[in-house]
């Protein structure tokens, strides 16, 4: 493609494009997107209920009967964010109405779920006889024991099982969950409040810009995992396993980065002539920092949320491991790994699964950052 | 007489430490009416841009220090005005364009919406706008509107940006339009476009129109007065005509003496020699 003759690409479609020519940064993406649709279907994939089974001529699908109201949004949540994305054209074209579908739906989607009455049993349809039963691809719940612990990998528990008996594979499967949700939510978190502050500082300066530097500088005094931990304890213990703490003390704890670069990108673009134009013609301050300066600085700011989501996750990771996150029953790879730093000599599937699935996705996000960071350059040219 | 359109009175604006400050501008006066085209001529750093930003109080006020004066705007004092009415003021009453385009439109969006975005802001009695975008686009010149419309500012050239620069500014119907030297970054038969569709809109809508400019050369056609800043002061001011026939200061006769004149032989550019001037 002749770079000179400018093309009618958008911004966008010339940074994805460069992306995706990237292949670390393809299959980064990838991986990432087979994770998410592993975590959210999680218990469809790992459950001791079956999907359908058949006793006595009568059929039933008793996996339905056990999921949680949590998992029910994500069931209808997830495929409908989907179809949204695909739909996104005319979703967008008329947002008033879409608005009211998406509201109307979401009321129906609640009413259904406040109907569902889940069975709090850990009774499995494995041992349950049945002419036909139809089982998940990991016949395990997460949080069931068995008498088989330790057991090594093997055909019938396929990651192992750990110290109570419990399947690793099934634990990895909904620990998934936990980690990329917790992962996400912090990140966005600490994004929301590193771009208000940060912004803030950039566009107004003197002594806003002051203050707020002096914060930063105070706040990056802190290690941050000492400073989660602190945050955690001064809880009660069983707060500590409760996700959405822990997903706001690390947001909370993790926006300094991103502040000082949408600081940076705000002083460099308020100085432009754009922004001197749109103060001419009469555009608020608001306006300004909202439409005109923020999609121009979006490009960093999404490649550090990348690399923040991963950090997120290890934090969490971290976190569990050392036994102030997500415990147990709650599956998370930290907390298997935790386990498995005291039976490493015989246990090695305990350590090498999980660490493994930390490898892999953390790996995956840094990759998909460093792919944006270069796609969003405007210097790079791409063939 | 008449309400002048714009009066300023002893403007006086100075950067640095109170103690020993920097002048840019320093005590000037001048006024306008409804219609008319007062060019703005001088050197860099002689504070034409610096009053121009001035008008509308657009100058980041802290490195800047408006000391004296008073610039008033049919009637109103600018310099008093809350900022709520300073923002209907910018864009409604008084539009600029400036002197680098392709950095004047913001490169994320496309040139229909940020006109959009000024009809918007000031008329929100249109409800065709996308019919007004089109308008706007076909008055300054730009063929295919409706195509033009998806536009984004990387895709178009020079000329093209700063006729949508035009067009935004003309999209709120304003009365006085400040042009904070529109053709310098352009090339010579550009400039020569801008310069006839600027005379052309001059008539059709009864807009006065501010240039600054340093092209003398640019104002014998087109502007109806004409006012020379050497170091923070107005040292003349006229009808373009009798100014360009008789210059009476000193700076003034070097100013157009400066001008290459087609024809003529000269082995050597004149320089203005400053210390003579003072």
């Amino acid at each position: 493609m002749n770079s000179a003759v400018p093309t009618s690409e958008t911004y966008v479609q010339r940074t994805w494009r460069h992306f995706y020519a990237d292949s670390f940064a393809r299959n980064g993406l990838r991986i990432v997107i087979v994770l998410f649709i592993v975590a959210a279907l999680a218990p469809f994939l790992a459950n001791s209920h079956a999907l359908i089974r058949v006793a006595d001529a009568q059929w039933s699908f008793p996996i339905f009967h056990s999921l949680q109201p949590i998992e029910w949004r994500f069931l209808f949540y997830v495929p409908l964010a989907g179809v949204i994305y695909l739909c996104r054209n005319q979703f967008f074209a008329r947002p008033g109405r879409s608005i009211l579908y998406l509201a109307a739906l979401i009321v129906l989607i609640e009413i259904f779920i406040g109907f569902t009455h889940p069975i709090n049993d850990t009774s499995n349809d494995r041992d349950r006889p049945a002419s036909f039963k139809l089982m998940p691809m990991i016949p395990y719940s997460p949080i069931e024991s068995t008498p088989d612990s330790f057991s090594p990998p093997s055909w019938k528990h396929l990651c192992g099982t750990d110290s109570t008996g419990r399947d690793i594979a099934a634990r990895m499967l909904h620990g998934a969950r936990t980690s990329l949700s917790i992962g996400f939510v912090a990140q966005s978190i600490a994004l929301t409040i590193g771009v208000a502050i940060g912004g803030l500082a950039g566009y107004y300066r003197g002594w806003i810009d002051i203050g707020t530097c002096r914060f930063i500088e105070i706040m990056d005094c802190f290690p941050p995992l000492l400073l989660i931990l602190v945050a955690i304890s001064l809880f009660d213990s069983d707060k500590g396993n409760n996700m959405f703490y822990i997903m706001a003390v690390i947001g909370l704890t993790s926006w300094t980065g991103v502040a000082r670069l949408v600081r940076g990108e705000f002083l460099r673009l308020s100085a432009l002539p754009f922004t001197l134009a749109a103060k001419a013609v009469g555009a608020s301050d608001g306006r300004i920092i909202l439409r005109h300066l923020l999609p121009n600085s979006l490009g960093p700011i999404l490649v550090a949320g990348t690399f923040g989501v991963a950090s997120a996750i290890l934090i969490e990771s971290s976190l569990s491991f050392l036994g102030f996150g997500m415990q147990a029953p709650t599956p998370s790879w930290g907390d298997i790994l935790s386990d498995a730093r005291r039976y490493i000599d015989f246990a090695w599937w305990l350590a090498f699964f999980p660490g493994l699935a930390i490898l892999i996705t953390i790996m995956s996000y840094n990759f998909m950052g460093e792919g944006l960071r270069d796609a969003v350059d405007p210097r790079l040219k791409v063939k | 007489m008449s309400v002048p359109l714009l009066h300023v009175e002893n403007l006086g604006i100075h950067f640095g430490p109170p103690a020993d400050p920097v002048k840019a501008v320093d005590g000037i006066s001048f006024a306008m009416q409804a219609g008319e085209t007062l060019a703005v001529v001088g050197e860099s750093g002689s504070g034409k841009s610096v009053t121009a930003l001035a008008l509308t109080r657009l100058l980041a006020t802290p490195p800047a220090r408006i000391v004296s004066g008073k610039i008033e705007f049919e009637g109103r004092d600018i310099l008093q005005l809350p900022d709520s009415s300073l923002r209907s003021l910018r864009g409604k009453q008084i539009a600029y364009i400036f002197q680098e385009p392709s950095s004047s439109l913001n490169p994320v969006f496309t040139i229909g919406y940020q006109i959009h975005e000024a009809i918007e802001l000031h008329r929100p009695e249109v409800d065709d706008v996308e019919k007004e975008i089109i308008r706007a686009l076909d008055t300054v010149g730009i063929r295919e509107p409706a195509k033009r419309l998806n536009d984004y500012p990387h895709q178009l050239s020079g000329g093209m940006q700063q006729r949508v620069m035009i067009a935004m500014a003309l999209a709120c119907q304003p009365k006085l339009l400040v042009a904070d030297e529109p053709t310098t970054a352009l090339d010579v038969t550009i400039q020569k476009q801008i310069i006839d569709l600027l005379k052309e809109l001059k008539q059709t809508s009864n807009m006065a129109i501010l240039l600054i400019t340093h092209n003398f050369g640019l104002v014998s056609d087109f502007a109806d007065r004409v006012a020379v800043m050497f170091r923070g002061k107005i040292v003349e001011t006229g009808p373009t005509a009798e100014v360009l026939r008789n210059p009476q200061h000193p700076y003034t006769r070097a100013l157009i003496e400066c001008v290459p004149k087609l024809g003529q032989k000269q082995h050597r550019l004149k320089v203005i020699d400053y210390a003579g001037i003072q």
